[in-house]
């Protein structure tokens, strides 16, 4: 009876969700809002104002860069509840040991693969974060490849070692790297030219622009890697 | 400086940036952590206060952020319905003031400096809430206030609180999903995520996305502000939490909700291209059921602070049912409640902490005769009481007032009378209340044989119940204040 009603439910909703997209402007017409009002704009202005080759890049950390500041403190309030919650007994200040690899179970051809790649992979992730302005990717992307890199590591390496990847007195500092960054950038921004999160818009300086962009992709990308491997950490120690 | 433009943008970068550094700054010292939040909500309410007396004297402002012109950049907007950080930026401050003992002996040591982070991350996200002018960016502030607040739920750590923790991130983020969902639509419509924008290019949209859309915004708030029947994980974790977090989610995130719905009633009002008389008669419905079933459950409630929660859900529905009768008076009247039912509710938490606090019991049987041990301390929850229940000359009467006089103005007499016989159930319970502190005799003689509350805890508990009795006798000041945006508001549906 109540699987008949919630199937009941999901059909109803789905009809109606189905009927709202259906009136919606057509996906992918020239004339729909979305490609004729705002991003119309972007397009037509922002390889001249914003300093990035890549559109997406200048819509997240130019034109609407407040979002990106916004989200990138999401993203450390959601680690920030992870350590409120389960704490860190990371082993740099001696708490107590966390798993040994071979306790992990990974086999020999796993961890030399991982060793094998890691440089590789922390080449390809640098690559992305600085490139992000180009070409697809950024601080979010590449930082994430970080992130995993360390993640790898930590289930093949032995405990200390794997401990001096992710120390825990700089890492305090590092984890807020990504808002730390956009604010620092904001006040350059009022200090230099009168508003905050202000990058210069016209042909002659837009390479301090693009200077500051990288900068930004760097925090984004330095503090999302230490966020995602302090996130894991935490939930590796959880017994 | 209020002429300074930025200063809107600085009033939110600057305690977002202070609330991730602070386990940085304070390292394991929890005085250091306290100061640090003190200290920064103290600057951002100096700025609050500075923002809120331009809005006074010469009417909204705005700011884009990055220079960039709105629609094109994201546009922070301060009108008066964005004055509420008044009432954040003040609880912030008393719930940080509180916080200096109770964390201590509530959380363990190394839990203090997250604690203050993710408490000033929550205010921050309600201020940046409150006064963005872009659909998006709104978002993006709700989910900072969001996950905050489900991780201070669960902060002690108990197992108890963190399924209430839990409970309350499932539902929080299936109606943070339907706010993003709506904002996806309204973008899809218009091309643009600036409210005033999307207003203006909202005439002639196709009629059933846009119902959609309003649709799914108005149940992610509502599910935000707790109304009755999507209320389900109130009780539990705004009872279990620590009792400043309490304060702040009971006094203060669930009517984020109602700004929220406010802001979706500027655009849906503002462009006309909707009719919402159906919208508003179902919330008004909900709303009187809410307040009548809310003071129900909390009749039966033996846990002060399970009494409370459920209370909240009550005072929501006048809220709701206020803004859905949508006339001048019953808005203007919810609107202000949204300011005063925080001040009360917050006296009330914060009040109920400090006896647990400390006692260390929490049921009204334990806590019988308590009067005479910490007169102060439960003197200020009485004035609570009194102030919730809508007596005169105290905070909650004049709102309660003017949402009735809304409903007469409105040609439906009967939701009148839905409030007041939700004012009397409300009566009978906080009467137990104080009739078990003050009139009862001790369950225990030994449990409640104890000291008054520390300066700490005290203090902000007093300062919040004179503010029950002043914004009672001052009571017309935010009214008056108000009244122009809920006529800019209701100007174009012929309110008035």
């Amino acid at each position: 009876m109540k699987r008949a009603l919630t199937a009941a439910l999901l059909v109803a909703v789905a009809a109606l969700l189905l009927a709202a997209v259906a009136e919606l402007p057509p996906h992918g017409s020239p004339d729909s809002p979305p490609y004729t009002h705002v991003s119309a704009y972007y397009l037509e202005h922002g390889p001249d104002e914003a300093g990035a080759e890549n559109m997406v890049t200048n819509v997240i950390l130019n034109y609407r860069g407040f979002d990106t500041q916004g989200e990138v403190t999401v993203i450390v309030t959601a680690m920030l509840a992870v350590l409120a919650v389960l704490l860190w007994t990371g082993q740099a200040e001696g708490d107590q040991p966390g798993p040994a690899p071979a306790a992990t179970g990974s086999s020999l051809v796993v961890r030399f693969i991982v060793r094998v790649m890691a440089p590789f992979i922390a080449v390809f992730g640098i690559y992305v974060i600085l490139h992000g302005h180009v070409t697809p990717g950024g601080g979010f992307q590449g930082g994430t490849m970080i992130g995993a890199l360390v993640i790898a590591l930590t289930l093949v390496l032995e405990d200390t070692r794997s401990a001096a990847l992710l120390p825990r007195r700089p890492a305090r500092l590092l984890q807020v790297a990504a808002p730390l960054t956009f604010f620092g950038v904001g006040v350059i921004g009022l200090v230099l030219w009168g508003e905050y999160l202000y990058y210069p818009r016209d042909p002659s300086s837009l390479w301090i622009t693009e200077l500051l962009l990288l900068v930004v992709e760097a925090g984004i990308g330095l503090g999302g890697a230490i966020v995602i491997a302090t996130i894991f950490r935490v939930m590796g120690a959880q017994r | 400086m209020s002429d300074w433009p930025p200063l809107l943008a600085v009033f939110l970068a600057l305690p977002l940036t202070a609330a991730v550094l602070t386990p940085a700054v304070c390292r394991s010292s929890s005085t250091r952590g306290w100061a640090w939040a003190l200290v920064t909500m103290l600057v951002t309410s100096v700025i609050g206060g500075v923002l809120i007396a331009r809005v006074a004297t010469r009417g909204p402002f705005s700011y884009v952020v990055g220079g960039w012109t709105a629609p094109y950049g994201i546009e922070l907007r301060f009108d008066e319905f964005s004055a509420a950080v008044a009432i954040i930026c003040l609880l912030g401050v008393l719930a940080i003031v509180f916080s200096r003992r109770y964390a201590e002996r509530a959380l363990q040591a190394e839990r203090i400096p997250y604690y203050y982070a993710l408490l000033l991350l929550n205010l921050t996200g309600m201020l940046g809430f409150t006064v963005t002018g872009d659909l998006f960016n709104l978002f993006v502030f709700l989910e900072i206030l969001s996950l905050s607040g489900y991780a201070l739920v669960a902060i002690s750590g108990e197992k108890i609180a963190e399924m209430a923790a839990f409970k309350y991130l499932v539902m929080g983020a299936i109606s943070s999903l339907m706010v993003l969902f709506g904002t996806g639509m309204l973008y899809a419509l218009t091309g643009s995520l600036n409210m005033a924008d999307i207003t203006s290019r909202l005439a002639g949209a196709a009629q059933t996305p846009l119902i959609v859309a309003l649709g799914a915004m108005t149940l992610g708030f509502m599910v935000k502000a707790a109304l009755f029947p999507l209320h389900v994980w109130l009780p539990d974790a705004h009872a279990i939490a620590p009792s400043p977090v309490s304060a702040i989610l009971s006094g203060l995130v669930v009517k984020v909700g109602i700004i929220g719905m406010l802001r979706l009633y500027q655009i849906a009002y503002g462009s006309g291209a909707v009719d919402l008389a159906g919208l508003n008669l179902v919330l008004t419905w909900l709303g009187a059921l809410a307040i009548v079933m809310g003071a129900f459950f909390a009749v039966f409630q033996d846990d002060i602070k399970m009494m409370l929660a459920y209370s909240t859900i009550s005072n929501i529905g006048y809220i709701v049912m206020g803004l859905g009768l949508a006339s001048t008076y019953s808005v203007i009247g919810a609107s202000v409640h949204v300011f005063n039912h925080a001040l009360i509710k917050a006296t009330l938490f914060l009040g109920a902490g400090a006896l647990i606090h400390q006692t260390g019991k929490r049921t009204l049987t334990d806590l019988a005769g308590i009067g005479k041990a910490m007169p102060f301390t439960v003197a200020a929850i009485s004035i609570g009481a009194i102030s919730i229940v809508g007596i005169p000359p105290t905070a909650g009467f004049l709102c309660k007032w003017y949402i009735a006089l809304g409903a007469m103005q409105a040609g439906h007499p009967f939701f009148g009378f839905a409030l007041v016989f939700g004012a009397l159930l409300i009566f009978i319970y906080y009467i137990r209340m104080v009739n078990a502190f003050y009139f009862r005799e001790p369950r225990d003689r030994a449990a409640v044989d104890v000291q008054e509350a520390p300066a700490t805890m005290l203090i902000p508990v007093l300062v919040l119940a004179t503010l029950c009795l002043v914004m009672g006798v001052l009571g017309r000041l935010p009214l008056t204040f108000i009244e122009p945006a809920v006529e800019r508001l209701l100007m174009p549906v012929g309110g008035g």
